[in-house]
């Protein structure tokens, strides 16, 4: 199927919508989806070899690619709307590993309500322009989750465990069941014989610590280990069940969240009016918040993702699996570029999955 | 004559020598047809039966590529070679030889590491401290991406190691290890320390039966007739060749 000569109205109506189409390199250094992705999407990378031995991948999306053209050609803050159709490349099994994407990134917008629900807006109107009606669409809010941890007073190690395992509910729930009482500990933490003994250790083995751990980060951790001993305790392990319970239209979950707030003495009220201020917007842009299903634990777990996330399947499709998938990634160009956090949000389209499948 | 059963035995040192024994404490000799570096063998006393020499990796891609019919090499191997190993191979006998542990090592210098949870806690905070991922050095690189997946650690990278493994974290071209072990000796010299639940899989060797090749009925009776001779229990061997297409 040639890209160019298809999807016309979809074109149309990405840029009517202000979006510029970008093309950038297919081919790109592996590393960085592998930093940026982790060891979980090098399986599905197509990988290749430069004559210098430099690892090279096939882009397995275009989000990293285009954000990395964004940080190319200007100042990393910069106001810029990229839309973008063609083939992106991943190993499947038993499935094509070249198949189309089309979608936007919308980058350094300021006002994030309405920016998310410009985009989730957009990608409905984008698969009703590739003829699909019926939709289920799935929204979550990782903020929220963090709000709650942080209206907890939550903070150790167990705050940085359950903030990271947000998005894989069962081993979320899993893991609140052991920090509950906390792990066994024995002994008290003691810094300097700690540095002392990793230093020792480090020298007697020769082990290179250039760019790999110092005695200074594995003595820290001795001490922050300590605190593992204290769990989160019974309030926290019940607050958060319950919230990881919260599901319903946006209407339902925003008297449901308020409502654990309230009963609980939970301070998350400014996420909340947050989450309300986005709710708001997307029904101004005229989409009925009946139609949209949140669920508290519902989120991606990848580190670049901060806050909103939606999918968007056909409800024609068996296989559960979603045409849309989006959200927004504030973290992503400050670990690209190293620089700091950018709003930005966007969509893809998974056009391999559009009538197809059903 | 139909087809033969192809059987691949380790080309090389303890491996082979463990397997040729395997088969001589049963009463059979494999004899290497030609001289002394062909790559083809019979075994005595069956003529439908052809021994291919190949590494104990290629026996197990030939066996999940279904070009073999059965061979003796590592569970390890197996599993790292197969992603869908459960599908195209049957761990038909362990065979007692070849016996190593797939392991976790990290410094034993990071004393604040025991368990694979906490390497999830260092994996994680190694980034925003590093600016690069955590690394692996590894040639099981399938078992340890779904050895990790299933601690649920997603922050680390795997580098391919082609051998001398255990040194890398001495080097600097690695953080930490996933590599066989016996006594763990080796590791400790190196300055390493496994952990307490980094016990990926205890291999052996195995004659291991591939699912996948084309088995024609003489094909079938000859393994069936080899696996008696090894020892194989009638009802094993029945359900075995159950499984056969």
């Amino acid at each position: 199927m040639n890209a160019a000569m298809t999807f016309g109205p979809l074109r149309a109506l990405l840029s009517d919508a202000g979006y510029s189409f970008v093309e950038p390199p297919i081919l790109h250094d592996a590393r960085i989806f592998v930093e940026l992705a982790g060891e979980d999407l090098r399986r599905r990378l197509y990988l290749t070899n430069a004559s210098d031995g430099a690892e090279l991948a096939l882009r397995p999306d275009y989000t990293i690619p285009v954000c990395l053209a964004h940080l190319a050609n200007g100042a990393a803050n910069r106001r810029a709307d990229y839309a973008y159709l063609g083939p992106v490349f991943r190993q499947r099994g038993g499935e094509v590993g070249e198949f189309l994407q089309a979608g936007v990134e919308s980058l350094g917008r300021g006002d994030r309500a309405a920016a998310d629900a410009d985009t989730l807006a957009l990608a409905i109107r984008a698969t009703e322009a590739l003829g699909l009606s019926d939709l289920r669409i799935r929204i979550g809010d990782q903020a929220l989750f963090i709000a709650t941890l942080d209206a907890l007073g939550l903070d150790g190690p167990w705050r940085r465990r359950l903030a990271r395992t947000f998005g894989d509910t069962e081993r979320l729930k899993a893991l609140i069941g052991r920090a509950t009482n906390g792990a066994k500990h024995e002994g008290k933490p003691d810094r300097r014989a700690a540095l002392r003994q990793a230093r020792d250790l480090l020298e007697a083995s020769g082990l290179a610590t250039i760019g790999s751990r110092t005695a200074g980060e594995i003595a820290d951790r001795v001490v922050e280990k300590a605190a593992l001993a204290i769990g989160i305790g019974p309030r926290a392990r019940k607050v958060l069940e319950r919230f990881l319970a919260i599901e319903g239209t946006p209407t339902q979950a925003i008297r449901k969240l308020r409502s654990l707030s309230e009963k609980e003495g939970l301070d998350i009220s400014a996420a909340i009016d947050r989450f309300e201020k986005r709710a708001e917007a997307l029904a101004k842009r005229g989409i009925k918040l009946s139609t949209l299903s949140f669920a508290a634990d519902f989120g991606r777990r990848l580190d670049y993702y901060t806050g909103f996330v939606f999918e968007i399947h056909d409800a024609a499709r068996t296989d559960g699996r979603q045409v849309v998938g989006g959200g927004r990634y504030d973290r992503l160009l400050a670990m690209i570029g190293h620089g700091k956090a950018i709003p930005a949000v966007g969509f893809a389209i998974w056009l391999d999955r559009i009538g197809s499948g059903q | 004559m139909s087809a033969p059963l192809v059987l691949a035995i380790p080309s090389k040192g303890r491996l082979q020598e463990e397997s040729r024994a395997v088969f001589s404490r049963a009463g059979l000799e494999i004899v290497q047809t030609g001289n002394a570096r062909s790559y083809r063998g019979t075994l005595t006393g069956f003529d439908d039966v052809e021994i291919a020499f190949l590494s104990a990796p290629e026996i197990a891609r030939e066996i999940g590529a279904g070009a073999v019919h059965a061979g003796i090499t590592g569970r390890d191997q197996v599993e790292e070679s197969l992603t869908d190993w459960e599908r195209r191979a049957d761990f038909t006998l362990p065979l007692g030889f070849g016996r190593c542990d797939v392991v976790v090592a990290v410094p034993q210098a990071w004393i604040d590491v025991e368990t694979m949870e906490d390497l999830d806690d260092v994996a994680a905070a190694f980034r925003p401290n590093h600016g690069r991922r955590l690394t692996v050095a590894t040639k099981y690189i399938n078992l340890t991406r779904r050895f990790f997946a299933g601690h649920g650690i997603a922050d680390y990278r795997i580098v391919e190691s082609l051998g001398a493994t255990e040194g890398a974290p001495a080097t600097g071209a690695a953080d930490l290890i996933v590599d066989i072990t016996t006594t763990g000796a080796t590791l400790r010299d190196n300055g390493l320390k496994i952990l307490g639940d980094g016990l990926i899989l205890r291999s052996e060797a195995h004659f291991v039966t591939g699912l996948v090749a084309e088995w024609e009925p003489g094909q079938k009776l000859a393994l069936r007739a080899v696996l008696k001779e090894l020892g194989v229990a009638p009802a094993a061997r029945g359900k075995l060749l159950s499984r056969l297409e």
